[in-house]
């Protein structure tokens, strides 16, 4: 009588396709190398980033709006949303602000260093579904990195939707980030508002709180436009929060209003808790949400 | 299901066949307590004799078989400017866990869901959990058991064999085909009419014993419209912020993951290590903001994560009222209590 | 141990300095400098990421450029203040090493009595000796940039921290309590067992060292951030201790010295009086 019980033999080896169901998809790392790294502002670097084997790189496609976790080797985790266009399969390109651990070693990061990418994760922003519409891109600060996605994502799209502003908010000038790219935002149909708070003397564009530009521009739209309008929101929760009431306000649903939130993950896929607001995942049913469920997310605001 | 009936004396048969080619894991005593009254652990046994079926709970559950506290996720070999990860399961063989109570397996259950679902399974836990071989066994309701308030006193699936001590005899639910390989060795008999009976006086008697009970009627509402209840505040006055009750929580599984380089720089590590929802920097950001700071807030998240956030994902609570935290809180914070005063009851 | 040998090291092409480091002993049993050269195993990794310009407990050789100064001890005599104000002078980081540099230590226990002339006495009779009244932490004299608790040092968090430091990680400081690593560690909680522990208010880190040798915490690492000493006191007194139980424990190294005067204002009396008036 041998009663030697069977060892289910769980290995890790590497499969060519990642799906969310597979065992070795939880810890699987692309490994990537930076390609560039050009210095957005102080603070703020876009680093470029290219998955090493051909064909991963090939087959690694994203939303607008979802996020990579990016890996240092020892150093550490942390979740970045994509900045760059869904159909650009070459660089995957990160806005990060130089604010801890990981993003202080990034920081003195050179090219040609090799760093590990898991993802994408998360939900996006329904682009498709705002086809035919009016879109108000609104962004306060750090906002912009998110909001680069959908905004390539409309640059490519162009003929897809009627009216598309850009409204972008920043304590002062020295701050705002990707300024080299404004002039083909107009050259492409987009009406670009910029407002800081703190002027410096060179300025010469608007002065205070993005709810002031926010708030001329939609005064003068008639219930048309306002009927056929999308927005994405991506800020700090104070910041959002009164963008989001002016637009209910004026009559724009909360279903068509979309955030990004901004959470801690340690993991990324629904395991951790590190990321949940109230007892919603942001890793899982965000970092996108329309502005009707954070509303229902207790701690979201 | 398949039901058998064995004299008592084939427990230790039952264990000499397992053991003797397997690791078995079991409650044992491993303490005393300032009272006088015996502490229990799980812990790795060769000896039946060791074995205390008679427990009447662990402050720990056998976490570290299967959610082990500290874990690396991977290893990595730094050779110049490039690398390579490594990735372990870490674990070698099955176990036997020999008399786990109903609360601890529908604990697996609930943990399974999140662990095991088709959303990013967790491999390190699957892995571990394929590895399983449970023999439950019945229990006596002790004064801080509310797991029939949970609807966690008995369990329908997640073991193999299920033991029900009916007085003179185990009455058996033989659950797994490898079980049943194990049960046709020993000496059992088909259940009569009269050993059912017994079966059901048995599990009757029970269940007058319960004290402890938690109202959950409603209890996802209740916690949305008390969420600014003065009592969240109470209990985080007195909450030490410890940690100690997702540490001794059978489905607590939250975590952090933490990257280090070792001193000759030539490996690094990435690192699981279980947190508490009620440590200061659980929700706390790389810039520095914290979006818990107070006690408060955090207890009442826990709260939140086990008796609201889980019933939405999974029409059932991530909480099987085992009373594990709030024996072994200092501060004497029970589940019960919170949710009645969050109830608005009496004390 | 070569100093003058250039190491040029990188880490995934970032450039890995060798810093320059001295350590120093104040008012000490150089039990935490004791540690670092115990760990036989990493000895030569730890001294490949430093240059170690002195060390009292390992080498003969004393350099005096050096650009992070461990600083162990606390400042209990004139002389004292003048070294460590000279090792500021010279140190670009200067580090607390230990709970005596960090909150005075064991040595800060003699600030408890009112009278220094009668503790003088007793300790030392009528043999001259030269002391200050109090026993004092590095950062009432000079800045400290960085501290590393315990009685001692555990030398994995010491290592662990040098090694982010040459890589420019992040030095974190474990924001949990001693009951979490003492859980982890599977240890049956000393309550249980009628024994005081400060394991629940004290700073983790330590991999509950004591606890899992069946001794309680007496709280050397400080203070856990967000400690709940009030609460504290009502479950000491619940489980039976007197006041002068927990007070001897928050008061043993210094690092509750705050929570300790708070909880003398309003002690419960029981039991012998202490310290003597």
């Amino acid at each position: 009588m041998d009663h030697r019980l069977a060892f289910h033999n769980v290995t890790p080896h590497h499969h060519k396709y990642h799906r969310k169901a597979d065992l070795d998809s939880f810890e699987f790392t692309y490994k990537a190398e930076i390609t560039s790294v050009y210095r957005l502002t102080e603070h703020e670097n876009l680093y470029r980033i290219r998955i090493m084997d051909s064909e991963d790189r090939r087959h690694f496609s994203f939303r607008p709006g979802q996020f990579i976790m990016l890996e240092i080797p020892g150093v550490g985790e942390a979740p970045f949303s994509i900045s760059s266009s869904p159909s650009n399969h070459e660089d995957i390109e990160l806005c990060i602000r130089t604010a801890g651990n990981l993003t202080g070693v990034l920081s003195r990061a050179q090219r040609g260093m090799r760093v590990g990418i898991r993802g994408p994760f998360g939900t996006s922003f329904p682009m498709e579904h705002m086809h035919g519409g009016n879109i108000l891109l609104i962004a306060g600060g750090l906002g912009l990195a998110p909001l680069r996605s959908p905004i390539a994502h409309v640059q490519e799209h162009r003929s897809q939707f009627d009216h598309v502003d850009i409204i972008y908010g920043a304590r002062e000038p020295a701050q705002l980030l990707f300024k080299f790219q404004y002039e083909m935002w107009k050259k492409d149909d987009i009406n670009l508002h910029v407002i800081v708070e703190k002027p410096d003397p060179a300025w010469t564009g608007d002065v205070g709180l993005i709810t002031k530009v926010l708030e001329s521009i939609i005064k003068g739209r008639d219930s048309t436009f306002i009927d056929n309008t999308y927005a994405i929101v991506c800020g700090p929760p104070v910041m959002f929060k009164f963008v989001c009431a002016m637009l209910a306000e004026r009559g724009i649903p909360m279903q068509k209003m979309f955030v990004s939130l901004e959470r801690r993950m340690h993991c990324g896929m629904g395991k951790c808790c590190r990321c949940n607001v109230g007892s919603t995942y942001t890793c899982l049913s965000g970092p996108v949400f329309d502005y009707w469920s954070v509303l229902n997310l207790k701690e979201a605001i | 299901m398949l039901f058998r009936i064995a004299e008592k004396t084939e427990l230790k048969a039952l264990f000499d066949m397992l053991a003797e080619k397997n690791t078995v894991v079991g409650p044992v005593q491993t303490d005393t307590d300032r009272k006088g009254k015996p502490l229990f652990a799980f812990e790795q046994i060769t000896d039946q004799g060791k074995l205390r079926l008679d427990y009447t709970t662990t402050r720990l559950l056998a976490k570290r078989y299967f959610l082990p506290f500290r874990e690396d996720l991977a290893t990595f070999t730094v050779n110049g400017g490039d690398w390579t990860k490594d990735i372990d399961y870490h674990i070698d063989r099955p176990y036997v866990f020999f008399g786990l109570h109903a609360c601890d397996i529908n604990a697996l259950n609930k943990l399974d869901k999140v662990l095991m679902g088709n959303v990013y399974p967790m491999p390190y836990y699957v892995a571990k959990r394929m590895n399983m071989f449970i023999i439950g066994i019945d229990c006596r309701p002790q004064p801080f058991c509310f797991c029939r308030s949970m609807g966690a006193d008995t369990v329908l699936h997640g073991f193999d064999l299920f033991l029900t001590d009916i007085g003179d005899k185990y009455f058996i639910e033989v659950l797994s085909a490898g079980a049943y390989g194990i049960i046709k060795d020993l000496r059992t008999e088909t259940p009569k009419e009269s050993d059912h009976l017994q079966y059901m006086r048995t599990v009757a008697e029970k269940n007058k014993l319960f004290t402890a009970r938690v109202d959950t009627t409603d209890l996802t509402k209740i916690l949305d419209m008390e969420f600014q209840s003065p009592v969240w505040k109470q209990w985080g006055d007195k909450c030490l912020g410890c940690g100690t009750c997702a540490n001794v929580c059978p489905t607590c599984y939250c975590y952090g993951v933490e990257e280090t380089v070792d001193v000759g720089l030539q490996k690094a590590r990435k690192t699981k290590s279980l947190y508490s929802c009620n440590i200061v920097d659980f929700a706390e950001v790389a810039g520095g903001h914290n979006f818990r700071p107070e006690r408060s807030s955090r207890l009442k998240y826990r709260y939140y994560h086990k008796h609201r956030g889980f019933v939405e994902a999974y029409e059932e609570s991530l909480c099987v009222g085992c009373g594990r935290c709030g024996e072994a809180c200092l501060a004497g914070i029970t589940v019960p209590e919170v949710i009645a005063s969050v109830r608005g009851e009496e004390q | 141990m070569n100093a003058k040998t250039p190491i040029t090291r990188t880490y995934l092409g970032i450039p890995v300095p060798r810093p320059k480091v001295a350590f120093f002993e104040l008012s000490s049993c150089e039990g935490c400098q004791l540690q670092l050269v115990n760990n036989e195993a990493t000895l030569l990794d730890f001294l490949s990421l430093v240059d170690v310009r002195t060390f009292r407990e390992a080498m003969t050789e004393k350099l005096d450029d050096y650009a992070i100064a461990f600083v162990e001890g606390s400042v209990t005599r004139a002389d004292e203040v003048d070294r460590l104000k000279k090792i500021r002078g010279t140190a670009a980081v200067l580090v607390a090493f230990g709970s005596c540099a960090c909150f005075g230590g064991v040595n800060q226990l003699k600030n408890r009595f009112k009278d220094p002339a009668w503790v003088k006495k007793e300790v030392y009779g009528s043999h001259p000796i030269e002391t200050n009244d109090t026993a004092r932490p590095l950062e009432d004299f000079v800045k400290v940039d960085l501290q590393i608790f315990g009685c001692p040092v555990k030398k994995e968090e010491v290592e662990k921290i040098v090694t982010n430091v040459v890589l420019g990680k992040s030095i974190v400081q474990p924001k949990y309590p001693v009951c979490m690593e003492c859980k982890a560690n599977e240890n049956t909680c000393l309550f249980d067992l009628g024994e005081p522990c400060l394991g629940p208010i004290t700073r983790g880190g330590c991999d509950s060292w004591c606890p899992n040798s069946r001794f309680g915490c007496w709280g050397c690492r400080g203070p856990t951030v967000d400690a709940n000493v009030e609460q504290m006191r009502e479950i000491m007194n619940k489980y039976g201790f007197s006041e002068e139980t927990m007070l001897d424990r928050l008061e043993c190294f210094g690092g509750f010295a705050g929570h300790a005067a708070e909880m003398r204002k309003t002690v419960r009396r029981g039991g012998p009086a202490w310290p003597p008036e």
